[in-house]
């Protein structure tokens, strides 16, 4: 028998195990606020430690750096002040959508996939690429409608290539999904890398850089303001896509299959699930969104493949774990992550707050956001191993 | 004779959950107590509290007279009280002397050695005088022993320990008959010295053969207390049921099975999870409009079988053909297409997915056919139907489709399951323990299904390790010991005796015929 936990304890886990959708949006509410407080607590301190010309504050006959009101009005401004400001922070949360998607699926069959990065930039430069051979064959008002869904395609086919190898590695051969995923991240960048620095580097610039990809492929904005690098119609398509996932996993036989699979694999094989079917085919999905989301990068925000991709595929599964592994939840998580982003962006420039503060900021939301989430992960999994009960043991 | 244990007005809670009610109950020194009722009644979670697993909500326990507070089981040790868990607390690989003598060893050289010699000694001495039998095996590792012989060890720790009260819960669930009638003997053995023994039971008849005085127990209330003498099986039933029961299934006559081999298996070998040989060799044929059972102590090869024939577990040689087609190459889910239904034995791992709810559990192993699947999608109101259908007629409490599988007790979960597999209108049924857990009640409802099954011609293959129900059922009882058949005999003319011999692995005298198929 395994030692009893002690019943403070238990009786925290129980209650987080127990809460309800609503009271889960009002912790996370409430532990956003909590975050911001203590932020300010942080912000105060660095600004008192830091010095500066002009110091932003008075308080007590002291001087602070950093006053918080106006550090939080300033994010918050960088967020949502302005329609460019809107678009960055929207362009992030939807692609975070796509990579947060790319490891909640798989999870929900009982997989870690810690390999989006990877289907993310594989899959951006074989868009790249196909957008690049493609290009100079079409021209006129066709172009757009051909490269679009060529683009995309591309980008699928490539991350979901990608997402099978670890599939077929563990079915196969048992390889750890966790390992396999994680390191193939590093092979992926690597890879592409060489690739692009033999084949189709750009001589005008320095660095590791393609060509850009012709204007007709590129997402153009549409109600905002031009330069700015999001586009409604796609937030629109990833909303629909979001649905639809949503659909399969709780309206499809196969995403039956998946979450029987998940929650425990004896009840999936007695009901006739094929694991390793679903498990090759929820790697594969997996993989082929982290690559639309790959595409979705190259055509909507930087229009060529350049080394140094950012993390959209790590950051994803920490949206995804927020998010509760659930599709429509990833909704809001990756909101809250794009205006963390874009605002974090804002206040190192405009206040000079060091990014190195800036990420504390950041992770300290995130940290208090995903705590009450895991405090009920953890719960539910004890509870289910029934060892949250007020006195141990069964009645007889 | 004096009182060696007395409880007074036990109270139980667990947060709403009231699992003894104001329970009394009083043994006599010397005397054999039986504490009987169905799953659930709290019989364990009273005993529980006499040894020191739980403090009661309230209420006294008293040993000897005197007033006990056991705060651990130790406590309770120290007062003479042992308890024989259902799953033996030994160490496997351990040898009968160093599992009797762990945590108690006397030792020499301030501590430095273990008096093996002294052990011995004490070890031997209570062995004889008990009537153990185990002076032979103390070198001997556990892991080697029979399930008898390690539950003597179990009681030979206790007596060590310096046990009067000995508590048995449930102890012949893993026993063979004969090892069952040993287990009564060294019951008579302790009572004539003096020890007092209280066993936890749900079948009526061991109740009513070894013990004295009989307590039930019904939903955490003790319901009556009787002496053993004097009292019926029925009587008892109805005490624990709290209604009239059928204790014999009403059958019709044996014979009435159609020519036709439904399901047949030959030659059959499984290999379990850890890669040992656990099937062997196996052929049986079952007609439709038959019942077969499979008698047998538990581990001996029934579960892998079952999972082979049904797909779950890939089988290493052999042929399984469902109405003539060989079934062995196809998946399961081809299977479960060609009429096939299946109880399994493990109902929380394998037949429930214990965070999911009815409903969603109505549909698994059908979830990608009509009714319920179509073109891959799931059609989640049948599958509300048909959860509220099996509810009802199974009788699953509280009949609330939108609970998950895990609120729900033990044996309302079995009803579910043979409610949901029986509803699939199967050519072949494989019901392995159909009503492992479930009250009397709905026992004799689950086997009058099998029974219509049979009716309605579906070749019924049912493993039991309770042999009442396999002899009850069955038209033919195929007997399973170590990986293989020992003999395949006609159901109505199996003796209790004869199958327990041929469980112990015993070779039948002379060839039995066994029916069709063979």
């Amino acid at each position: 028998m395994s030692r009893a936990l002690p019943e403070g304890l238990r009786r925290t886990l129980r209650r987080f195990a127990g809460l309800s959708a609503v009271e889960r949006v009002l912790v996370s509410g409430a532990a956003v606020v909590v975050a911001l407080l203590v932020g300010a607590v942080m912000l105060l301190g660095s600004g008192y430690v830091a010095s500066c010309r002009e110091p932003a504050l008075f308080l007590a006959g002291t001087s602070f750096c950093f006053d918080p009101v106006a550090v939080y009005a300033a994010m918050y401004q960088g967020a949502f002040g302005t329609p460019v400001n809107q678009a960055l922070t929207l362009q992030r949360m939807t692609l975070l959508i796509f990579t947060g998607l790319a490891f909640a699926i798989p999870y929900r069959a009982g997989l870690f996939n810690i390999g989006a990065q990877g289907q993310f930039v594989l899959a951006a430069l074989a868009t790249t690429v196909s957008l690049l051979a493609l290009g100079p064959l079409v021209s006129g008002p066709v172009a757009t409608a051909v490269l679009v869904p060529v683009g995309l395609l591309a980008g699928a086919v490539v991350g979901g290539l990608y997402g099978l190898l670890p599939g077929v590695l563990k079915t196969r051969y048992g390889t750890n999904e966790v390992i396999s995923t994680l390191l193939l991240n590093f092979i992926a960048t690597g890879v592409a890398v060489v690739i692009v620095k033999r084949a189709f580097n750009n001589p005008e610039i320095q660095g590791t850089v393609t060509r850009s990809i012709p204007e007709a492929a590129t997402l153009q904005p549409w109600l905002f303001p031009p330069g700015t690098r999001f586009s409604v119609p796609v937030l629109a398509a990833t909303l629909l896509l979001v649905g639809g996932f949503w659909w399969l996993l709780n309206r499809t036989t196969l995403g039956y299959d998946i979450r029987v699979l998940g929650r425990q694999q004896a009840a999936a094989v007695f009901g006739g699930v094929d694991d390793d079917r679903v498990t090759v085919l929820s790697m594969v999905i997996a993989g082929a969104v982290a690559g639309l989301g790959g595409g979705l990068y190259v055509m909507m925000v930087v229009g060529r493949w350049q080394v140094g991709l950012p993390a959209l595929g790590f950051d994803g599964i920490a949206v995804s774990v927020l998010a509760g592994n659930n599709p429509v939840g990833l909704v809001p998580a990756g909101l809250l992550f794009g205006a963390l982003q874009s605002g974090g962006l804002a206040i190192n420039f405009q206040l000079g707050i060091p990014r190195e503060l800036v990420d504390v900021l950041r992770g300290l939301v995130i940290l208090l956001v995903a705590t009450p989430e895991l405090f009920r992960i953890v719960g539910r999994r004890l509870q289910r191993q029934g060892r949250l009960r007020p006195a141990g043991g069964e009645s007889g | 004779m004096d009182t060696a244990v007395s409880l007074t007005d036990i109270t139980k809670r667990f947060d709403d959950v009231v699992a003894n009610d104001e329970v009394d109950m009083r043994v006599e020194r010397g005397a054999v107590h039986a504490l009987l009722g169905e799953n659930g009644a709290g019989k364990t979670t009273l005993m529980n509290v006499l040894y020191g697993l739980y403090r009661p909500t309230a209420g006294e326990v008293y040993v000897d007279g005197d007033r006990a507070e056991f705060d651990s089981p130790q406590d309770a040790i120290a007062a003479g009280v042992g308890m024989i868990h259902q799953h033996f607390m030994l160490v496997e690989p351990m040898t009968v002397r160093e599992n009797i003598a762990l945590g108690w060893e006397p030792v020499t050289h301030g501590g430095l050695k273990t008096d093996d010699a002294r052990i011995d000694t004490e070890v031997r001495e209570l062995s004889e005088r008990y009537g153990l039998g185990l002076a032979g095996d103390l070198d001997t590792p556990v892991e080697q022993l029979s399930m008898g012989a390690r539950q003597r060890v179990e009681v030979l720790k206790a007596l060590y320990r310096g046990a009067d009260v000995f508590i048995f819960d449930e102890p012949t669930a893993v026993l063979t008959p004969q090892e069952v009638e040993e287990l009564f003997d060294i019951f008579s053995q302790l009572t004539a010295q003096d020890k007092t023994i209280i066993f936890i039971t749900h079948k009526l008849g061991e109740a009513l053969t070894a013990a004295d005085g009989i307590t039930v127990l019904r939903d955490g209330e003790r319901v009556g207390t009787v002496d053993a003498a004097g009292t019926t099986r029925e009587q008892l039933a109805e005490l624990m049921v709290g209604r009239e029961v059928l204790l014999d299934v009403d059958r019709a006559a044996r014979g009435a099975s159609g020519d036709d081999t439904r399901l047949s298996v030959s030659d059959l070998a499984v290999t379990d999870d850890r890669g040992e040989p656990a099937v062997h060799g196996v052929d049986i044929s079952v007609r439709g409009g038959e019942i077969v059972g499979i008698a047998g102590v538990d581990g001996n090869g029934q579960e892998p079988l079952v999972e082979a024939v049904t797909g779950v577990r890939d089988a290493d040689a052999g042929t399984v053909r469902f109405d003539g087609e060989a079934v062995t190459g196809l998946s399961r889910r081809e299977r479960l297409d060609r009429g096939l239904a299946h109880v399994p034995g493990d109902r929380q791992e394998q037949a429930l997915v214990m965070g999911f709810n009815l409903v969603q559990n109505a549909v698994l192993g059908s979830q990608h056919r009509p009714p319920f699947g179509r073109r891959g999608r799931i059609d989640w109101g049948a599958a509300r139907e048909h959860a509220e259908a099996v509810i009802e007629e199974y009788d699953v409490r509280p009949p609330n489709p939108d609970l998950p599988a895990r609120s729900l007790s033990g044996g309302n979960q079995q009803k579910f399951v043979v409610g949901r597999e029986l509803s699939r209108e199967p050519d072949v049924v494989v019901a392995a323990h159909p009503t492992r857990g479930v009250d009397i009640g709905s026992k004799e409802f689950i086997h009058e299904r099998l029974l219509a099954m049979r009716e309605q011609g579906a070749a019924v293959l049912v493993v039991s390790a309770s042999l009442d129900e396999v002899v009850q059922l069955s038209d033919r009882i195929a007997v399973m010991y170590e990986g293989s058949f020992v003999d395949v005999v006609p159901g109505d003319a199996a003796t209790e005796e004869q199958l327990g011999l041929l469980m112990a692995g015993e070779q039948p005298d002379e060839p039995v015929p066994t029916g069709a198929g063979r």
